[in-house]
């Protein structure tokens, strides 16, 4: 990249729902929504793994869909409806889940959690009954080296028996 | 006898399954990994790194990079203050190079910006000139003669040999003798937690520097001596880490940011880019093995020849311990009384390789387990039969011609494993035609710590004014439990409530080392120093109630918060009071706790001698179908008992175990860092959740009266026996074998079609 083209990107001014939050920043076009989130807007939750969208790490939901927001620029946030790890523990399905991921151990280094959470809601949020096979799916794009997964799984299908048992409406 | 209102009063919490702690910050998003530091006028740090596998340097030019934009400053080894060298056990690498680079990778400069990007691009202003060197890559080529030489002492590592009995003889008398060549390939850690470091110097002068890391107290060390600064000037606090394997026991940025920020004296960040953290952090190690192994008509192991060469890349970082355990587990947990035994490693131009997950006996377990079955299959024995008949028990000599007197609970993994192997072998799935289903088992032995040396742990208990406790442990918690088991220990002790622990843990500002968190050994190490600590308060508390309270000694018992007289369950005396009792009568109200395995070095012509005080033991039963057409090995189910002693947080135990079987179906299946090609996670994959087999962990507890309330460790067995398990249910599978890891799609094929075609 041509050292005087790096200079000259104008900022642009975006503004999204952040965690139920309307948020307006101005951004470097070519900043990724991770490092938005993360540097700009202070949520530490949201980690970065690998930088190229194969880990899941920096998953977000942006309009109720999983994204790796270290692919994603930051003005494609403009408009939407975004969460991160912060906004969905401030929600009572969101502690459901969380509940279920500690009490079955589904927590060991904490790195790829904030990722799996994000990808456990949305999930329950279009899919509050899953089958296994498509908690698997769900997951399938974060990886976690620590836990095998199992106790990750068993913690989706608990959260997603006491969410109907609730039959919360909160998702 | 316990009367019926003590056992009310029993907590118990060893056995029980309290939630891992630091869950529930890492489930809000509150943890502060150490990328999540943020500190006033923080600069932030980028390596210029080795282009070349092996080179002189010839020039260093930073004048560009100093005039780019935000720049702060590009620190080479003429800036280290101390000794630049350091290592974990050989101190052979360089924080920043002097004259050559070794390896690709090799840091050559660090650069400093006021923002990421202006490191980032004053990096790749810094011109390197390089004057090529010959390079070697192949262990053996470079232990000949003529190869380049990669450090100033030649390119030999280290060996250790075991020999006992008369193994020629024993060869000559066995009925069968089966000899194969096994080959493991790099591997890398791949935490998801990329390296990094945050590193200021504090009011007080202290280059204070939080770290990713498995060894904060070795950290240390190392950190003095490269700033030449005394221990007192050097504070080391873990972060909460994410994930290690082995990899984060080496200095990765803890020097880097150390160095600038002492240099800059603000507040510097470091954090490993993925492609970094593959290229420039310790792999395991690739190892060629030669195995020949003898045994009677009955199936009763006779001799053993081994050789196994190991790569240890550019630098030793744990290849000294690699070499032992490889030799030292060379025969599995089984006895054969006539052996010869040399492990043998050497530098190479290839990325460093280190510590991950079993130093070295996953890989030597690949090549036991195959010669186990090859075996079983020259007599036409049971896979399962012919290990049981040569299992260790109490009372038999491991390779070292150690005795083992207590918790061998091998034969007890086996005869738990045993049934889901019958019930495979009996109802094998209906599978499509070219669908092959196979069963494989496969067993192993861990010594717990370190290898014949000193490795102790040391903990502090601490009773305060206002009756709670504090723990002090050095032991860094890489997200495998090692605080919530050593607060459970603590806990079971003084009869309380773990979660009302104070914790204070991996500082070295504020705890004292609890070594390493590696060799599976905080548990059984560190869980005893705690224990020790625990213990002595708990002695003085004791004493002073029992004064107190006008009983016996014997009568006191402790509930939460207070000792009682057991006979007379209101006399009692809260913590609070007894520590102003303590306190005025200058009773100490902190105890230090000590845990020194027993063990004894290995002879270095013999290899005799007892390099642990304790084993754990584990067998995994794996099944498979194999695609005939693709290569493609899908892991039906793996059923892992593990001997752990005992599970003194049973959830975690199997968290090891669920963890251990992914990471050994990668290493079984997959994953291969071929250096110069592997780049990141888009060409090195490990197990996703969509690769996992059903998992059946079975803990077997087989009490070690050494061990904190019958405790060993399971951190590393639990990777071990799955590759071998699953190589043999390919191998079942298809009637042919595979000797190289990983058995990827062309190597599976390559099986299967030589199976067909005999």
């Amino acid at each position: 990249m041509p050292e005087d083209f790096e200079k000259e990107m104008d900022s642009v001014s975006i503004s999204f729902r952040l965690n139920g939050e309307a948020v307006s920043i101005q951004v470097d076009p070519s900043e990724s929504a991770l490092v938005v989130l993360r540097d700009r807007l202070g949520l530490k939750g949201t980690k970065e793994g690998c930088g190229i969208g194969e880990c899941g790490a920096c998953s977000i939901m942006v309009d109720a869909k999983v994204i790796n927001s270290c692919l994603t620029l930051a003005p494609q946030l403009d408009g939407r409806e975004v969460m991160t790890v912060e906004g969905l523990a401030a929600l009572p399905a969101g502690q459901s889940i969380q509940k279920a991921f500690a009490e079955t151990g589904g927590v060991q280094c904490g790195f790829c959690t904030p990722g799996m959470l994000i990808s456990s809601f949305s999930l329950l949020l279009s899919n509050p009954k899953p089958a296994r096979s498509e908690i698997i799916e769900a997951i399938s794009g974060n990886i976690c080296r620590c836990t095998g997964y199992v106790q990750i799984i068993d913690a989706i299908e608990s959260a997603s028996r006491t969410l109907s048992d609730n039959d919360n409406k909160n998702l | 006898m316990a009367s019926n209102s003590e056992k009310e009063r029993q907590i118990d919490p060893v056995g029980q399954s309290f939630v891992r702690f630091g869950s529930w910050e890492r489930l809000a998003g509150n943890a502060r990994f150490c990328a999540d530091i943020e500190m006033e006028g923080m600069a932030f740090l980028v390596a210029v790194r080795s282009q070349r596998h092996h080179a002189l340097i010839k020039s260093v030019n930073s004048e560009k990079a100093l005039s780019s934009r935000g720049c702060l400053g590009v620190f080479t080894s003429a800036d280290i203050p101390g000794k630049n060298r350091f290592g974990i056990i050989n101190k052979d690498q360089f924080l920043l190079a002097e004259n050559k680079v070794r390896c690709i990778g090799d840091p050559i400069a660090i650069v400093a910006g006021e923002t990421l990007p202006d490191a980032q691009k004053a990096a790749r202003l810094v011109q390197v000139s390089y004057q090529e060197l010959p390079s070697v890559f192949d262990p053996e080529e470079a232990l000949r003669p003529d190869a380049p030489k990669i450090h100033d002492n030649g390119n030999f590592l280290g060996n250790r040999i075991i020999r006992k009995g008369s193994p020629e003889e024993a060869f000559r008398n066995s009925d069968v003798v089966v000899e194969r060549y096994y080959e493991t390939s790099h591997v890398e850690h791949c935490y998801i937690e990329p390296d990094a470091g945050v590193a200021f110097v504090d009011h007080d002068g202290v280059v204070t520097i939080f770290a990713s890391t498995q060894n904060p107290h070795y950290d240390l060390k190392d950190v003095c001596d490269l700033l030449a600064l005394d221990e007192s000037k050097v504070r080391i606090i873990q972060s909460p880490t994410g994930g290690g394997f082995g990899s984060k026991l080496d200095l990765n940025t803890q020097g880097f940011v150390g160095l600038a920020a002492w240099i800059l004296k603000r507040p510097v960040k470091m954090v490993y880019t993925r492609e970094e953290a593959f290229l420039c952090t310790a792999k395991r190690h690739p190892l060629k093995i030669w195995y020949k192994s003898g045994a009677t008509r009955d199936g009763r192991l006779m001799a053993a020849d081994v050789r196994i060469i190991g790569d240890t890349g550019a630098y030793a970082s744990y290849g000294l311990a690699v070499v032992s355990r490889s030799a030292v587990h060379a025969t599995g947990p089984y006895e054969i009384p006539n052996l010869n035994i040399e492990s043998k490693f050497a530098y190479t131009n290839h990325p460093m390789a280190g510590a991950m997950r079993g130093f070295g006996v996953p890989q030597i377990a690949f090549a036991h387990e195959s010669q186990m079955d090859l075996l079983a299959q020259a007599l036409d024995m049971s896979p399962v039969e012919i290990r049981l008949r040569n299992s260790l028990r109490v009372g038999s000599q491991t390779a070292t011609g150690q005795q083992l007197h207590a918790s061998v609970g091998i034969a007890k993994t086996i005869e738990a494993v045993k049934p889901y192997y019958e019930k495979a072998r009996k109802q094998a799935p209906a599978l499509k035609p070219h669908l092959k289903y196979g069963v494989g088992v496969a067993s192993m032995l861990y010594g717990i710590g370190n290898t014949g040396v000193q490795n102790p742990s040391t903990a502090q208990v601490e009773l305060l004014k206002d009756g709670s406790i504090t723990l002090y442990s050095g032991a860094a918690d890489i997200g495998q439990g090692s605080t919530t088991v050593l607060a459970q220990i603590a806990a079971q002790e003084l009869n309380m409530d773990p979660l009302a622990i104070k914790l204070v843990i991996a500082d070295t500002g504020r705890t004292t080392s609890a070594g390493a968190t590696s060799a599976s050994r905080q548990t059984y190490i560190s869980g005893n120093a705690v224990l020790d600590a625990t213990k002595k308060l708990k002695d003085v508390l004791v004493t002073h109630a029992a004064s107190k309270l006008k009983a016996s000694r014997s009568r006191m018992r402790l509930e939460p918060g207070f000792v009682y007289d057991m006979e007379n369950v209101q006399n009692k005396a809260s913590f609070q009071e007894l520590a102003s009792i303590m306190s005025r009568t200058g009773t100490p109200l902190k105890w230090q706790g000590f845990f020194d395995p027993d063990t004894t070095p290995l002879d270095p012509v013999s290899g005799m001698g007892k390099p642990y005080a304790t084993f754990a033991y584990a067998t995994h039963v794996a099944e498979v179908a194999v695609d005939t057409l693709t290569g493609e090995v899908q892991v039906l189910r793996v059923s892992a008992a593990h001997d752990v002693g005992k599970a003194i947080n049973p959830e975690n135990v199997r968290g090891q175990i669920y963890g251990g079987v992914v990471m050994g179906l990668g290493f079984a299946l997959m994953e291969e860092f071929e250096p110069g090609k592997t780049e990141s996670l888009k060409d090195y994959h490990i197990p996703t959740c969509a690769d996992i087999p059903e998992i059946v962990p079975i803990i077997v507890e087989d009490f070690e009266p050494t061990g904190p309330f019958g405790a060993k460790g399971v951190g590393e067995p639990a990777l071990i026996p799955t590759a071998p398990a699953i190589l043999n249910a390919i191998s079942d599978a298809l009637g042919s074998r595979i000797y190289k890891l990983p058995a990827n799609l062309e190597r599976v094929l390559a099986a299967a079609i030589l199976s067909k075609e005999s």
